[in-house]
């Protein structure tokens, strides 16, 4: 782990060199310390710091209410809590107030570095994910377009007129994505473009609207499984797996897109136009 | 697919909509169709991996789903699915679907579930990649719940 920096909160300046040591051992760095709450709000509100450890007993209040009031500035804070008191009771209000973990003093090393690593990696996942998925899913939809459709293949980043919501254009296939940090992948084409499209991989001009529907599942199913298996080749900790497909079909239907992080795209084949939105959601680590 | 598939998502629903405000939630049967849904207003869909894999599709009319979203809102009036009316529909779907994980994994039975997807429209027409799609209807304080699922 690469400096990360640490501010430790703790009434007693000997527990502060203890954990001091230990977090140094661990590779982070500790740019600051508070020995009460007064002072550790105060250094939070003027700094960003990368982990917070945070005393249970602090002179002018608790270290529940302290990571409560640093949270209600900086919600992305993340405080683990190092303290001598552990029972069910403060573990739960710990937890509710958005402490990522609980440690016992004394704490060990491995231990303080296993919750350390725990809290970090799924961030470290979350941000190889996000500068990945978009090459991902273009080159998967890319291929097969080019491979089953042929012809000039157009991928447009798309700037939706609505960042949160897009009409459908008939058909609208929804597959859900799960692993580490969850996702979904959103297909929709008009009626016309999908039949085309399955007129043309079938070589058989007498299609149902049933065959184009099926097209159109399987289509987003492989273009999302395809895309997932790229990217779980670039790190198996994704753990990305998909869901089968949901089909929605309509004159008017508007699908909400503005609920996660996503991105659309407009891609242009000769068969007619493909709306594609992609997006991924950070979990959270689990109460450790 | 096996009908006792649903009761996780009932028992969820029974356990999780009083803790949100609601008043009187009852299970009002169940159907199997094995033809396409018609669905009109908001549908939210979540995919369900893991020891069973599959869809679920929650479905209220458009009226309903304001009411649902303002009483998730302590009762803050509702007039249009604006970004936060659907985002408590997003979260409802995520809280219901969660449960249901969890009454899963009581009987053993081990489930991630996805990012919810939510679209609405009039005449939606909804298929779920399954022979045999169950629908579980509520009455939610007067509004139509509708729990739809493809499990296998």
């Amino acid at each position: 782990m690469e400096s990360l920096k640490v501010m430790i909160v703790d009434d007693s300046t000997f527990s502060i060199a203890v954990l001091k040591k230990m977090l140094e051992k661990s590779g982070l760095e500790v740019v600051a310390t508070a020995l009460n709450m007064h002072e550790a709000i105060e250094k939070a509100r003027l700094n960003t710091f990368d982990l917070i450890t945070m005393d249970m007993t602090l002179p002018d209040g608790d270290g529940i209410e302290c990571s409560r009031e640093i949270l209600k500035n900086d919600k992305t804070a993340k405080i683990i809590a190092i303290s001598s008191m552990m029972d069910e009771e403060i573990i739960k209000n710990a937890n509710a107030a958005g402490i990522k973990a609980y440690l016992q003093k004394p704490v060990n090393q491995s231990e303080l570095n296993t919750s350390i690593e725990r809290l970090f990696e799924g961030e470290e996942l979350y941000r190889i994910l996000s500068a990945n998925f978009e090459e991902a899913f273009k080159e998967s939809i890319f291929s097969f377009l080019k491979r089953e459709i042929g012809g000039e293949i157009l991928i447009e980043d798309n700037e939706p007129t609505s960042v949160s919501t897009s009409k459908s254009s008939g058909i609208s296939v929804t597959i859900g994505m799960i692993g580490r940090h969850n996702g979904r992948c959103i297909i929709d084409m008009s009626d016309d473009t999908s039949m085309n499209m399955t007129k043309k991989i079938l070589q058989d001009d007498s299609q149902s609207i049933d065959n184009a529907i099926a097209f159109l599942s399987e289509f987003t199913n492989v273009v999302a499984g395809n895309a997932c298996s790229l990217l779980n080749g670039l790190n198996r900790s994704f753990g990305l797996r998909v869901s089968p497909p949901t089909v929605f079909r309509g004159n008017d239907i508007t699908i909400s897109i503005g609920d996660i992080k996503s991105k659309s795209y407009s891609i242009k084949t000769e068969l007619g136009d493909v709306f594609m939105n992609v997006g991924f959601q950070k979990v959270g680590n689990e109460w450790m | 697919m096996d009908v006792t598939m649903i009761n996780p998502f009932i028992n969820a629903a029974i356990e999780v909509l009083p803790q949100l405000g609601f008043q009187s939630v009852s299970h009002k049967g169940l159907t199997v169709k094995t033809k396409n849904i018609i669905a009109s207003g908001v549908v939210v869909t979540l995919g369900i991996v893991g020891d069973k894999k599959g869809n679920v599709v929650y479905s209220i009319d458009k009226e309903g789903a304001k009411k649902i979203a303002s009483i998730m809102m302590m009762g803050m009036p509702v007039d249009e699915l604006d970004e936060m009316a659907k985002s408590a529909l997003s979260e409802l779907s995520n809280m219901l679907t969660a449960n249901a994980g969890i009454n899963f994994s009581n009987e053993g039975i081990n489930v991630d579930i996805s990012v919810p997807t939510l679209m609405y429209g009039e005449d939606i027409e909804l298929s779920m990649n399954k022979d045999q799609i169950i629908c579980s209807e509520f009455d939610v304080d007067g509004i139509k719940l509708e729990i739809s699922i493809a499990l296998a």
